[in-house]
This record gives C-alpha cells, structure tokens and sequence, in this order.
C-alpha cells in the first residue's frame, strides 16, 4: 500500500505552498474534503444523531438478530441484535481516531527522521537511512499482528502498532526532499554568510518540507483506517469499542451471509470504503495542488486542429526577396509559421509569422535569447512540438512537399532520413538503457529496410568513429560516454541516414568551452564534406560569426532582422541587433566598450502589443507600441523587421 | 569485479544481514514484549509434560537471555539456542496442534500460500502494466478515466470486504465453494478431478486477489509511463521516424520497468497483508490463515515462524527484485 503514497507523492520545488483557492479548484480534492468532513461530523455528533447507543446493555432474544431493515432500525440489526445505523455512526469514531492519530504518530517520526538524515547527511544520515531501508522491507502487517497479538488488543496499542510501524516511508520521502532544500542557492547563501543550523532548519527547510508532509500526512490516514479494519477484521481489533472492521468481523464469521443478512455487512464495508476514498482523493488533490504537473507527452496524438489543412495549391509561394534573386532554389521554404502553447489562461503565442529559405549546402544560424521562440520554429517544422504546443498557421515547404500536411507515415519517412536533429544536451537525448551504437543503428534500419542488423551495426561503428569516438565504445551505455562523448554521439546519430538538413538545436550548451569549439568544428566540417545544409540554433554570436553563411536573428517570436553573416556584423540594422552586437565582446577591439541591454526579454504570457522589443528599444516611437513591424526588404537580400525602416518613416 | 558483479554483491550482503537482523528481532519480539511467550509457553495447560520439559530445554529457559557471563561458555544462552534450533530447521512444536512441529505446519500452509498468490501476482502485474501502459498512453480520453475511477475505488476497497464480495456472488451466481482448499470427504477418480476442484475452489479467492493488485499496479505504472513519455529520449526516438509501437516497444517499455520492479517488490508487504485477508475470509490453509489462527489460540511458536517466513520470503524478494533491477538497468555499475 505504501507504494501509491511514493508513486503519487513526490519531491516537489520549496516555493511550493499549498493554496486553498488551488486546492478548491480541484473537483477531487474539494469531494474528498466534503466526504471527510461529513464522517467527522457523523462521529462528532454520534450521540445526538445514532437512534440508539450501541454501548447500551440491552436484552436481546433470538428475534432481535440480523433483522431486517425496518421503520426502527433503518439498517437493520447484527448478530447481537444490536442497531446497525448506530453502530455505523459511532464506528467513525474509532476508524477517525486511529487514522489521524496513527498519521500524526507517523508523521512525526517519519519527519524526524526524514529531516535529520537529510540534513545531517554523511555516517549518521546513511545509518539512519539504513534503519529505514531495513523497516521498509520488513511486511507491517505481519509485525502489526504480532506486536498486538503479544501487548495486547487496547485501542492505544492498536493506535501505537500502526503509527510507529508506517514510519519508514514518510521519512525516505522527506529526506529526499530536504536533500534536494539543502542543496539549494539559498539555504548554501545562508549558510555562507553563516546562519546557524537551527535559523536554516526554520527559516528554509521546514517551509519547505512542510506543505509535502501534510498532503502525505492526509495519504497516511487512509492506510491507518485500512490497516486498523484489517486487524479488526482478523479479530485483532480493541474488543471494548466498535468498529467498522470489527462489525464486519463478527457478521461474516457468525452467519451473516447465511442469514443473508446483507445490512450488516455491506453498510460497514461501504463505510469504510467512504472515509478512504475521502481522505486519498483530500491527499492526492493536496499533492496535486502542491505540485501542479501537466501530464502531457509525446506520444499523444497529435490533435486535428494541430496542423494547418493542406494548402490548396503548394506552386504559389511567394519568393521572400523579389529584389535580389539568390542562386538556387530553396530547399526548405518556413512560411508566416504560428505557434502557440495552451496554457490555464488562454493559448500563447510562442512564434508570430516566421519565414525564411535554406538552400542545399546552406549553413544558417538562428540566433536569440532563450524565449525567443528559436527551438519552438526548429521543432515546429517537424511537427515535434512538445505537448500543448500547435502550429496555428503557415507552411513548411521541403523539397516542394508541405510538412505540416503530411499524414504520419509520410512524415515519419521524411524524419531524420531527410531532415536530422542534433538535441541540446544530449544528456537525456539518448536512451540510458540501451547501447549507443544500437542507437544509431536502429535509425539507419528504419529508414533502409534492406539493410541487414549485422551491417548497419558495422556503418553505425563507421559513423561512431567518424566523430572520434573509438569503435568498441559503440557498444556501451550512453552513461559511461562524457559530455562532449554523447554530443558526438548525437552528431553521428544524426549524420546515419545521410540527411539533407541537419538542425543543431543548442549542440553546444553545458559543454565547457574547449569542447564546444571541437564539437563546432566537427560539425560544420562534416556537414560542408557532405554536402548537407545546417540550421544552427544557438544564443551564441561567436558561433554563428565563425560558421554561418547567413544569420537570423529572433526577438519575441519575430524574425528581427536576417543578413548574410559579414553584412550583419558589419551594419546591423535592428536595434536589437545592435545592441546584441554591441554586448558581445569582440577580441580584435579590445578597447570597444562592452553595453548590456535593459530590461528583460518579454514573457509570452505578457507580449507587449506591438514590436516585442518596443519596451526595451532606445530609438521607440509612438508607432513600435501600437503596431507589429512587418519584415522590410532591404538591398544585398536583407530583411528587418523594424519601423526605422520603413520608406515613410525616412522621409518624415 | 565489475561494476555489476559489485552491486550484486552488495545487495545479496545486505540481504543477509537484513535475514540475520529479522532472526534476531523476531527472538527479542517474542521476549521482550509483556506476556513473554516462552514462559507463558511452558506452562500452557495443552501440553503435555514431556513438551514442556522439551520447550524449556530447547528455549534453554533457566539460562541467560544474550551471552552468558557466569558459566564458562559465553554462547550457553536462550539466543544462541534458539540459533543452533534455528540452523537445524527447528522451529519448535505447536501448541495447538497437540506437539505437530511448525516447521512442517509451516511448509504445508506455504505450498498453498503460494497455490493462490502467485497467479494472481503474475495476471495483477500482466493486466496491471498494460492497462497503466494504454491509460498513459490515451491519456485524458474516456478509457483512462474509467481506468484511473476502477483503480481509485479498488484502492479505497479493503482486501476483505472485496473478497468477502466476492465470496457471495461466487456462491450465489457460479455455485462455486465458499471455504477449503478441496472439497472435504470426496474421493476423486482421476488428477483431472482433483484439479477440477481445487481451481474451483481457488478462482474467487485468485479473483480478490488479483483485483486488488491490479488497481494498484495499473496507477503506479500509469504515473511512470507518463514519466518515461515526456522524456527527451522519447523526442528522439519520435524525431528518428520510428512508429509510436517501436518507441514504446523499444524505447519506453524498459525504462518504465525500472521503477516497475522496485514498485513491485516494495508492494510485496502489500501482498502479505493481502494473502491474509483473503486466506482469512475463504477459509484457504494458507500462512495468512495460519498466522491468524496462532494468534486467536496464542500458538506461539507458530506465530513467530510464519512471522519469520514472511519477513525472509519478503527480503528474498526483494533480493530478486533488485538483481532484475541490475539486469535492466546498465546504469548500476556504476551507481
């Protein structure tokens, strides 16, 4: 039973707290607290409202027994002939204390516990940890019905057995969170500016630990009430007070069934079944307003409306630069592509209107800072979006094919046989639990059917090394390989089916600067010998200088400004753009004074009504705050998206 | 050693020492507590003499409780004879059952324990994951909501009340027995009878069984499903062109077993609270029954060896549990 308080409650973030508007808004939770305060009002007001008092002596004859259901007694009466309704109501009683003072017992020790080997840590942490590793294996019930059978069938002891013997899960719960408190910015802050153990206990883990330990506390108390009518069940229970388990014990074991006396059975099991199912949906709609989790996936279906219809002629694409004809023609052609995430309050737009051409052999950077929507157009291309994500509007045009309108097969043919993702952090990107090289292999096989398993496994070692990364290690987990290991791995991954296009979200975050240079290097090296065209996204300007033929440069969802790479660093046009540049630094002008750029970018739940950059431009005008600038088409192919740049606005 | 042979190691040594510990908690338990079965023991009135002088010698009753300091020999004491008692499969005679030794009591109600736990165990955890593995995988649709209502109920369900239930609409509806193992005083003409009969009597009680393990399981491996599906890995596999069947089938289904097991082997306390409610309510001369039973008639011994059974068969469990975990999981050699 333990295991659905471990599955349901988790280690959640120390800001946590639990509001009561959240927790109401949850239909669950707001049943399970009716339900329970409907029980604890049953057992609080026993006497006035039971018909009869079940702990009255009485005189019963052969006659009073498993009686059916009348005017006197609405439920009928038990083997004693006693009133089943009363005895149901005053059962409350013992089932509510025993849970709430079992959790309480539990919740104490456990947190305890939980607290002190987590925060401690070291020897006394691991040995505590021990004894709870030990009384986690051990059966409670087992230990439960030999510590009453032996001290004895009181209700205290009953109340003791189950409180102290529950306490191993709670404390493994809490110690992991505390370990996780403890490791934070500012509990470590607290401590280097030298707060003692006590004020960081208060003041940072308590409050953090706090909010779990009740919505576990609440869980708890539906495993005591099941384990208190199970020892009342097996005969275990205090004989002196009446409980449901108890009720349940002396009807089926003297001769309810036969008598088919059905009221004394169904109405105790049916009560029990009520103040459980109250205080797990209470707990679990606690723990849910605690740790609000969108569980969405990806492997949900994608939804109807998530792709764009088919467009009904894919011929009349408009060219993006009438002006200045480029040489060849665009491989991948992203048109006014719209994407939004649902949210509580509405959809957010995380890409307004993107559109741009990548020729073959082309490398083009997509630079930005992290919300700018750079990942989202890269992913929304192929329709890889994560969950709650929809392309709203626009067209993808690959090879003269719309992505956005292909059915699944069609489009799973196309994926990484055509186009190819390097991830960022390749950390998680690949699977921890089965060999890299088959990992490579697998990609090579599902789109070459004819290829045979022993072959691909050789052309996936050939690829391995290519990236420098020796033959034998094809056959280990991802987990034995480094950081800088995995992203060549990732590369050779996405080099196995030969693509057209490969994308590189991010190659380079979280390696340390020596590798991000190789991983670059090997890169763009493998992608011009060949002959694929390259997406580079990244918030690195360096990297783009260096690699890219042409630069887009991404601010709210917008494409700011798009240059050939020289021309950019040369004469940035976009505000933005130039203030970017101008906080970057440049090592062949040491002497050039480096400018951050106020304010932050903006919140997608907070998009400012006209130029995204309106709120933080130094050269805004009254036109930028009411109006989204469209892309202008400058000479040399160029585009910006800024009013500075309108005609009518050089001429004012 | 490798990194695996390692942790294999480590866990069969901590296994060990937990078994070792029980041993010597279950001998404590049964002293320290008030009421002191052993001397209770020897003068319970169902004995005979001979018993009696046999349980006080094998208990070594005069001697001291942990070592023993007066006479030469430090192991002469009530522990290291029950030990030596132990070693030798000796775990002393039934009161009740009129000086019937508890280890074969014991091994008998075993064989049956096991007769109706492990079906049960083996459709729980085949139903249990595939319903968890399709209500994550749909969900938010009708289905997963009926699924997450059926687990949410069967949760808040005590195991005997289901059972009883059960018991009810069996004998009612299929006129299947309510109690035993076999039915009592027939004679059967062939093994195929017999079978007959005991999967008769077996298939409410599996029934229960399987029932309340398979909510359980369902939501455990409903929530890791939903996990392991949000994981980067799972974009790779999806961006790699592979079918939705070939990412679960290769890529999600194994990495959602890791906490499976460990889930599984945690909720095997679960299952002895189960078996003996079930046991109890069907009659079926299982350990949960028995231990029961020793408890309503104070049997003692009894109660301290199905104790002890319980709780090894529940490390030893968890034992495989953990080698299933290093066979899946090759992040354990280093870990």
């Amino acid at each position: 039973m333990t295991a659905i308080v471990e599955a349901t409650v988790q280690p959640v973030a120390p800001a946590a707290r639990i509001s009561l508007r959240r927790l109401l808004s949850r239909p669950l939770g707001l049943v399970g607290a009716i339900m329970l305060l409907i029980a604890i009002a049953a057992a609080i007001t026993a006497p006035l409202i039971a018909p009869y008092d079940p702990y009255a002596p009485v005189r019963v004859t052969i006659q009073d027994i498993f009686q059916g259901p009348s005017a006197a007694h609405p439920l009928g009466t038990d083997d004693g002939g006693k009133d089943v309704l009363s005895s149901l109501i005053y059962g409350a009683r013992v089932s509510l204390i025993v849970g709430f003072a079992a959790a309480a017992i539990t919740t104490v020790i456990g947190g305890l516990v939980g607290i002190i080997a987590g925060y401690t840590g070291g020897r006394p942490g691991t040995l505590l940890m021990g004894v709870t590793d030990f009384f986690l294996v051990i059966p409670e019930i087992a230990l439960q019905i030999v510590i009453v059978a032996i001290a004895g069938q009181s209700l205290i002891n009953i109340i003791l057995v189950i409180g102290v013997l529950g306490w191993a899960t709670t404390a493994r719960l809490v110690r992991s969170q505390t370990l996780s408190v403890r490791e934070r910015k500012f509990v470590l802050r607290a401590r280097a500016i030298g707060a003692g153990d006590v004020h960081i206990l208060r003041r940072h883990v308590i409050p953090a630990v706090l909010p779990l330990m009740i919505a576990n506390t609440v869980l708890i108390v539906s495993l005591a009430i099941l384990s208190e009518s199970t020892l009342a069940f097996i005969g275990l229970g205090d004989p002196t007070v009446i409980s449901w388990g108890q009720m349940l014990n002396f009807a089926f074991n003297r001769g309810a069934i036969s008598a088919g006396a059905w009221w004394a059975l169904i109405p105790p099991g049916m009560a029990i079944v009520w103040v459980v199912l109250a205080t797990t949906l209470l707990g679990t709609g606690l723990e849910e307003a605690l740790n609000p989790r969108l569980k969405r996936h990806h492997l949900e279906r994608e939804r109807r409306d998530a792709r764009p219809p088919r467009p009904l002629s894919s011929g009349g694409l408009e060219p993006l630069r009438p002006n200045v004809p480029l040489a060849g023609a665009p491989l991948l052609s992203v048109r006014d592509l719209v994407v939004e995430f649902e949210s509580p309050s509405g959809p957010l737009r995380a890409v307004d209107g993107v559109s741009f051409d990548l020729r073959r052999g082309e490398t083009i950077g997509l630079v930005g800072e992290s919300g700018s929507g750079k990942t989202t157009t890269v992913l929304a291309m192929l329709r890889l979006l994560p969950p709650g994500g929809r392309v709203v509007s626009g067209q993808v045009l690959f090879d003269g094919e719309d992505l956005l309108a292909l059915d699944p097969g069609e489009l799973r043919a196309v994926r990484w046989s055509r186009l190819a993702i390097v991830f960022q952090g390749a950390m998680n990107a690949l699977n921890p639990v089965r060999r890299v090289g088959d990992q490579v292999s697998e990609a090579i096989r599902t789109h070459d059917t004819s290829i045979g398993k022993r072959a691909a496994a050789l052309q996936a070692e050939e690829l391995l090394a290519r990236v420098g990364i020796v033959r034998r290690k094809a056959r280990d987990y991802p987990h034995t390989y480094s950081g800088g290991m995995r992203q060549r791995a990732m590369i050779a991954l996405a080099l196995a089916c030969n693509p057209d296009v490969i994308i590189a979200d991010e190659p380079t975050t979280a390696l340390d600067v020596m590798i991000q240079a190789q991983i670059l290097e090997l890169l763009a090296g493998l992608s011009s010998e060949m002959g694929m065209a390259t997406i580079m996204v990244t918030h690195d300007l360096g990297v783009v200088g260096q690699r890219c033929d042409r630069v887009l440069v991404m601010y709210g969802g917008l494409i700011a400004e798009e240059a050939e790479a020289f021309r950019l660093y040369a004469h940035p046009q976009h505000p933005y753009t130039q203030l970017l540049l101008a906080s970057f630094p440049d090592l062949t002008r040491p002497d050039r004074r480096l400018v951050g750029i106020a304010g932050t970018p903006p919140r997608l739940d907070d998009m400012p009504p006209g130029c995204p950059f309106a709120p933080r431009c130094p050269k805004v005008f009254d036109r930028c705050l009411v109006e989204k600038p469209p892309a202008y088409n400058l000479s040399h192919g160029r585009r910006a998206s800024c009013f500075l740049l309108d005609p009518e606005h050089a001429d004012v | 050693m490798t990194g695996r042979g390692r942790y294999l190691l480590g866990k069969a040594v901590w296994a060990i020492v937990v078994v070792f510990v029980v041993i010597t908690f279950n001998f404590f338990l049964f002293r320290v507590l008030p009421g002191d079965p052993a001397k209770a023991g020897s003068r319970d009135p169902r004995l005979s003499p001979e018993s009696i002088i046999a349980l006080r010698e094998r208990f070594g009753l005069g001697k001291p409780v942990f070592l023993n300091f007066e006479d030469g020999n430090p192991f002469d004491s009530q522990y290291f004879a029950y030990l030596g008692a132990l070693s030798r499969g000796d775990l002393g005679m039934s009161y009740a059952f009129r000086d019937e030794p508890v280890a074969e009591l014991i091994g008998r109600a075993l064989v049956n324990t096991i007769w109706l736990i492990l079906p049960a165990q083996i459709l729980a955890i085949v139903f249990g994951t595939a319903l968890g593995l399709v209500a994550a995988w749909r969900r938010g649709t009708s289905l997963d909501v009926v699924a997450l209502t059926f687990s949410l109920f069967m949760w808040s369900l005590p195991t005997f009340f289901l059972a009883i239930l059960l018991l009810v609409f069996g004998a009612s509806y299929l006129d299947l027995p309510t109690a035993g193992r076999v039915t009592i005083g027939v004679t059967y003409g062939s093994f195929w009878e017999e079978l007959v009969d005991i999967a008769r009597h077996l298939a409410m009680p599996t029934l229960s069984f399987t029932l309340v393990l398979l909510g359980e399981y369902m939501l455990i491996m409903r929530s890791t499903v939903l996990e392991v599906f949000s994981e980067d890995y799972i974009l790779t596999a999806k961006a790699k062109g592979l079918s939705t069947f070939r990412i679960i089938k290769d890529h999600a289904l194994r990495n959602a077993m890791l906490p499976m097991v460990t889930l599984i082997a945690i909720n095997l306390a679960f299952t002895v609270s189960g078996a003996i409610q079930v046991e109890q309510v069907f009659s079926w001369p299982g350990i949960g029954n028995m231990t029961v039973d020793a408890v309503a008639q104070r049997d003692y011994p009894v109660l301290q060896g199905a104790f002890l059974l319980i709780a090894v068969a529940v490390v030893l469990a968890n034992l495989v549990a953990d080698m299933v975990y290093g066979w899946l999981d090759p992040r354990v050699t280093t870990a």
